[in-house]
């Protein structure tokens, strides 16, 4: 596997200390950190280094800590030894971002069922020709495995890859209908990096009205279409009506199943959360803080608590270390009496954006997961590029819908001149001193813009396609009745 | 959206957008006039040069009299003769002698004197150490212990500071066998340096670093530099140290037995570096005057604060008297056309002058050919990427450091005239270390990007970057313009709305349109790579032993040519990827040159933000190759005298955008034709990866590749 090779890179490249790769809450020296601390019998979370899930602490801990045991000053001195133990850290890191290409590979494929399916119905049957080789499917898979962001972010040793992994385990549930793997996906995820609560409506209307289709309109219009005209086969067209309409239908059982179960899984979380940090005296302090803690209480909808110190974190924004996104740049500007308003506003816009993007999107349940996550990934309070590996890696998903999106040539120059661009200004900032923090954050607000282009044009190409498919069978209903 | 929007019949786009179509869609003209106007606007740098000024007000250049005092000398004096007393011995006990003096009088003064054991390494490979910080972990293993090296340092505490920071003054000396220039550097280093240990102004330390400089200059001072900024633990530092110590032990214990007090083997620190100064004394003897050589080009184009620079430009032109100078490219000093053009231009300020008189751009023609060869010896220096001098390594560390090399007139054996070049120089450092003294933070207030078109003239970034634009502009529009040609996209002024109607398969063609841009951008990510390995072979090539210059570029060339082919027989060629009707293929080389043309682009705003000139000289290479470029066989078959115009043209320039190419005609250009030997270019390239180049990146993995494609679409098959 290349990025096993790849692996050893990181001595000169120092990849895992560049601000890109990690942040604050997936880099994995805090982790060691947290973990050293937690094996000294001290709250992880004492210090002020490690934001992430207890849970993962003594997931990935027993890792790091062969690390420093091995390797008393590995922070010093990169030895050769200690390669060893990475190369084992790093096996954990490379076989989740398998494990995601491989879920991805099946949800593409599931999504094109559906696809061919939902064409099917609707006798626009030579559009597929179009679909070429490979299915989308695979190609997400593939763009998912080699984009130098996956690899950037799986070398640079940062967890995003598992949290990519269960973000991904939650949509493949969801669109497989798999209910109680979606809910684990989604309360893992949601306690990992908060972020992703806001899939829950993607979630639920998968559930609810299955895999991505075309407006349902469309089918109506169709339904209606055969039932007026007085065809021989009527039976037929009134078999797809029922069978359309049975399409439309939204399902409830399944959503409370996955209501259900998101709340048996985040009672288990939180239990296994509150073993795992018991030991060391610091369960009573958490509990105070899940108490505080009414917001993150509100969103989740049942009874998971919050630790103020990992999600307190991600929404007030305290570290200020220059990372790829727009709001660390903001925050450390600003007046102090204004922050916590600020604050507000800046969280409420991902918020404020979910509910039309819901309403216009809500035939297509995935494309709208991979909206939401792409806006989130934009503006998150610690974004790092293993955010963007993810939302790159399900725009593969799309391939069929995407497949006239304009300015793609543009986005992609875009993407790599960022990427290219931002380590030079860092160097320039931090190394040489000729530049400043101006140049960095440039760089930062240019990969915003260029992500805001594509959630644009990803959106008006997928409303697009719609519309071009319901010209199709406009015309196509014409010519039958004609 | 703007599908919709097309599909109402009268929108019209937003200004901003119409604006870019237009220029987009004369993209042709455009291009020739910013290509033309980039050109010009490098000429008229000269022109434009500003007089420097001292921008930090604290720094009080002259403002006190100076203190050196004939005792200061006298005892400089009889260090220099009790050092070149010693040169009749045998070079090993000369140099400890030497050292011992040396320690000598630095304790005598009262500063706290150490050693310093170096390693010398050779040059390594590792092109790619720009993006990495500088660490200190990779280069201590495999050290020999045979060639090393001690440098000696002595450090004079300041009476008012807090130890917090410190001003160094390198003189590099080569133990043992030294020259009087040498003997001379020092001891103007250390009249100054008994000065500054009686003074009560000091509220910086002093290091004075006596650099050793049996292999190089630039060595010791990185591998001391390095070390001042690593703080070593117990463990392994001392281990790494302990490795050699051996070797050095009886050196060291006679050392102490001979001067015992202050002398410690520890490594002993002073605060942050503010400033650091080298000091160096030329062999070569002035016929006018004394003068003074500033060098100041750090690795990959870096330069020190130009307030450094204008405070010893001013102390030496206004107190000392001074003759300042900068390298210049000597050959364009005679050179005809640039005379004209001086010329031109100093008619045209003279005309700009009679037609307002507050109009001042013009300069005389000497002035001009005097700025513009100065100009390009700046630009060639900081495209190298290499540095100058021993200062180099004090940028790395964010520290500003300039290389003062004195040209004494006479030869320093006339006694009383060596009293007065001494006097000169002490009188100048301390004037300069006097104003760095009242520095109250960082050099911060001056340019750090600039250029120098004489001592006292400079063209900042704002200017030079004009030229730069105008040159880059036209990449993006064309990119853009072929772009559109090759999708047949509407561009809103022709006239011709794509049809609302389209029928099932245009939509199907322009879906499949749409993303045939990938297998070009495939193609120039292949030839990319193939550059990235073509910049890395040279590491192998390292590794034969005993292997020429001349070999090896031979090697090397072969190499490249073959791996070239062996990606074409994988890949397959490129055209066969699509077999598309005789109508669309000329989209699919316009799509190629589209893909070629934006990774220039990138990869030339990159560059310009690590090194400026680098990026400047690469696109006038580049940009006009890669606008020109087109089919031959499209040419041949117009048979016009445009498209013969043409030809010639792109076969022109295609040759000399070839790296080697380019570094040949330069090269015969400005040392005539005899000097031209295969090997030269090798170790032209072996220099710049050895001193970590970013330039050596921006050939291997831009120009190159580029230049490549570019040839790949004039021999485009259509």
């Amino acid at each position: 596997m290349l990025r096993l090779i790849l692996i050893y890179l990181p001595k000169t490249f120092n990849l895992a200390s560049r601000p890109e790769v990690s942040t604050p809450l997936v880099s994995l020296r805090r982790l060691a950190e947290g973990y050293w601390l937690k094996q000294s019998s001290i709250s992880p979370y004492a210090g002020s280094m490690y934001h992430g899930s207890p849970l993962l602490l003594s997931l990935l801990g027993p890792l790091t800590v062969k690390r420093i045991e091995g390797q008393p000053n590995h922070l010093l001195c990169s030895d050769a030894d200690d390669s060893l133990h990475i190369l084992g850290y790093s096996l954990v890191f490379v076989i989740a971002d398998i494990i995601s290409a491989l879920l991805i590979r099946a949800t593409g494929h599931t999504l094109q069922m559906a696809y061919r399916q939902s064409l099917n119905s609707l006798d626009i049957v030579d559009l597929l020709k179009s679909s070429d080789l490979l299915s989308s499917g695979d190609i997400a898979a593939l763009v998912y495995l080699w984009n130098p962001f996956t690899i950037a972010a799986c070398v640079g040793l940062s967890t995003s890859p598992v949290e990519n992994l269960v973000v991904i385990l939650a949509l493949h549930g969801a669109c497989k209908g798999l209910v109680p793997l979606a809910a684990f996906g989604w309360v893992m995820a949601t306690h990992l990096s908060l972020y992703p609560a806001i899939l829950i409506i993607p979630v639920i209307l998968l559930l609810g009205y299955g895999p991505d289709t075309p407006p349902r309109k469309l089918f109506l219009q169709k339904g209606y279409g055969k039932n007026g005209d007085s065809h021989p086969s009527d039976n037929c067209g009134q078999q797809e009506t029922s069978q359309s309409k049975a399409e439309v239908t939204f399902s409830w059982r399944p959503v409370i199943h996955f209501l259900f179960w998101s709340s048996l899984w985040s009672t288990y979380v939180l239990v296994l959360c509150i073993i795992s940090v018991k030991p060391h005296g610091s369960l009573w302090e958490m509990f105070q803080r899940c108490q505080l803690d009414i917001l993150s209480f509100i969103i989740s909808g049942s009874d998971l608590w919050i630790n103020e110190k990992t999600y307190g974190f991600i929404l007030t924004m305290e570290d200020m270390s220059p990372n790829i996104g727009v709001l660390w740049y903001f925050f450390a500007e600003v007046f102090d009496f204004f922050r916590s308003f600020f604050m507000i506003v800046f969280h409420l816009n991902i918020l404020f954006m979910i509910l039309p993007l819901a309403i216009r999107l809500k035939h297509r349940p995935c494309f709208l997961a991979f909206i939401y996550i792409a806006i989130s990934s934009m503006l998150k309070s610690y974004p790092s590029v293993g955010d963007s590996a993810l939302y790159l890696g399900l725009l593969g998903l799309f391939l069929d819908e995407l497949a006239d999106m304009k300015f793609s040539f543009f986005l992609l120059c875009g993407y790599i001149g960022v990427s290219l661009l931002s380590p030079v200004m860092h160097n320039l900032w931090i190394w040489r001193g000729t530049g400043n923090a101006n140049f960095y954050y440039a760089t930062g607000m240019a990969y915003a813009c260029l992500q805001i282009i594509l959630v644009v044009e990803s959106v008006s190409a997928v409303l697009n396609h719609d519309r071009k498919l319901r010209k199709l069978s406009v015309t196509k209903l014409r010519d039958g009745n004609s | 959206m703007p599908k919709t929007e097309t599909e109402t019949p009268k929108m019209k786009p937003r200004p901003i957008v119409r604006l870019g179509i237009f220029l987009i869609s004369h993209s042709l003209l455009v291009s020739v006039v910013c290509c033309t106007a980039g050109v010009l606007a490098l000429l008229l740098l000269p022109l434009l040069a500003k007089n420097t000024y001292i921008s930090e007000n604290a720094l009080m250049p002259g403002s006190a009299s100076s203190m050196i005092s004939n005792r200061d000398i006298s005892e400089a004096n009889r260090l220099a003769s009790d050092l070149s007393g010693l040169n009749f011995k045998p070079q090993d006990s000369a140099a400890l002698e030497s050292r011992r003096i040396l320690t000598k009088y630095m304790s005598d003064l009262g500063a706290e004197v150490s050693y310093h054991k170096f390693h010398h390494k050779p040059n390594q490979f590792h092109p790619l150490h720009f993006f990495s910080s500088p660490d200190s972990t990779s280069s201590v293993k495999n050290l020999s212990c045979s060639a090393h090296g001690v440098n000696t340092v002595g450090i004079i505490r300041a009476p008012r500071g807090d130890g917090k920071e410190a001003i160094v003054l390198v003189t590099p000396y080569k133990f043992g066998k030294s020259s009087a220039a040498e003997t001379l550097s020092l001891s103007i280093a250390y009249t100054v340096f008994s000065l500054l240990s009686r003074v009560t102004w000091l509220a910086k330390d002093i290091i004075w670093f006596v650099a050793d400089s049996q292999y190089g200059e630039y060595a010791p001072v990185e591998a001391w530099l390095r070390d001042y900024h690593t703080p070593v633990f117990t463990g392994l530092g001392t281990l790494n140290a302990d490795r050699c110590v051996k070797i050095d032990d009886p050196y060291v214990f006679e050392q102490k037995s001979i001067v015992q007090r202050k002398i410690s083997d520890g490594f002993r620190r002073a605060g942050t570096m503010a400033a650091a100064l080298i000091l160096k004394v030329a062999d070569r003897n002035e016929m006018l005057e004394d003068t003074l050589n500033i060098y100041a080009e750090a690795s990959n184009g870096q330069m020190p604060n130009l307030d450094l620079i204008n405070i010893v430009n001013y102390l030496a032109v206004h107190r000392q008297g001074l003759r300042v100078k900068v390298e210049k490219v000597l050959t364009l000093l005679d050179s005809r056309w640039l005379e004209i053009l001086g010329q031109i231009f100093e008619l045209l300020g003279k005309v700009a002058r009679s037609l307002n008189p507050g109009w001042k751009f013009g300069i005389s023609a000497a002035d001009y050919i005097e700025g513009s060869a100065t100009l390009a010896s700046s630009l060639y220096y900081q495209a190298l990427g290499i540095p100058t001098g021993p200062h180099g390594a004090f940028r790395d560390f964010q520290v500003d450091a300039i290389t003062l090399e004195i040209s004494p007139k006479v030869s320093p054996h006339n006694k009383a005239r060596h009293n007065e070049f001494l006097l000169r120089g002490g009188r100048l450092v301390e004037g300069v270390i006097r104003s760095i003294n009242n520095l109250l933070e960082k050099f911060h207030q001056s340019f750090f990007l600039y250029m120098l078109t004489s001592p006292s003239k400079f063209v900042s970034v704002g200017v030079y970057m004009i030229a730069f634009a105008l040159l880059v502009a036209p990449l993006p529009l064309v990119a853009a313009s072929l772009y559109a040609d090759a999708n047949q996209l509407d561009l809103g002024v022709k006239n011709t709305k794509s049809t609302p109607t389209a029928t099932a398969s245009d939509e199907l063609d322009i879906t499949f349109r749409s993303w045939k841009w990938l297998y070009a951008a495939k193609e120039v990510f292949l030839i990319h790579v193939w550059g990235a390995a073509v910049s890395l072979l040279p590491y192998f090539i390292c590794q034969i032993p005993n292997c020429s210059p001349t070999s090896g570029s031979a090697i090397w060339v072969f190499l490249s040519m073959l791996s070239l082919l062996i990606l074409y027989l994988i890949v397959g060629s490129p055209s066969t990827h699509v077999s598309i009707s005789q109508s669309e293929e000329k989209g699919e080389w316009a799509i190629l040159k589209s893909a070629t043309i934006s990774a220039v682009f990138i990869g030339l705003l990159v560059m310009s933000v690590v090194n400026f000139a680098a990026a400047e000289i690469g696109a006038l290479l580049l940009v006009p190759m890669c606008l020109m470029a087109q089919p031959l066989k499209l040419d041949m078959k117009a048979a016009k005298l445009r498209s013969f115009l043409r030809i010639i043209c792109n076969v022109v320039l295609g040759f000399v955008a070839f790296p080697p190419a380019a570094f040949f005609v330069v090269k015969t250009i400005f040392e005539g034709f005899d000097s031209i030997n295969m090997g030269d270019f090798w170790n032209w390239m072996e220099s710049l990866w050895a001193w970590n180049s970013a330039t050596y990146i921006y050939i291997g993995m831009v120009h190159l590749p580029c230049w490549v494609l570019c040839l790949h679409i004039l021999l485009h098959s259509c």
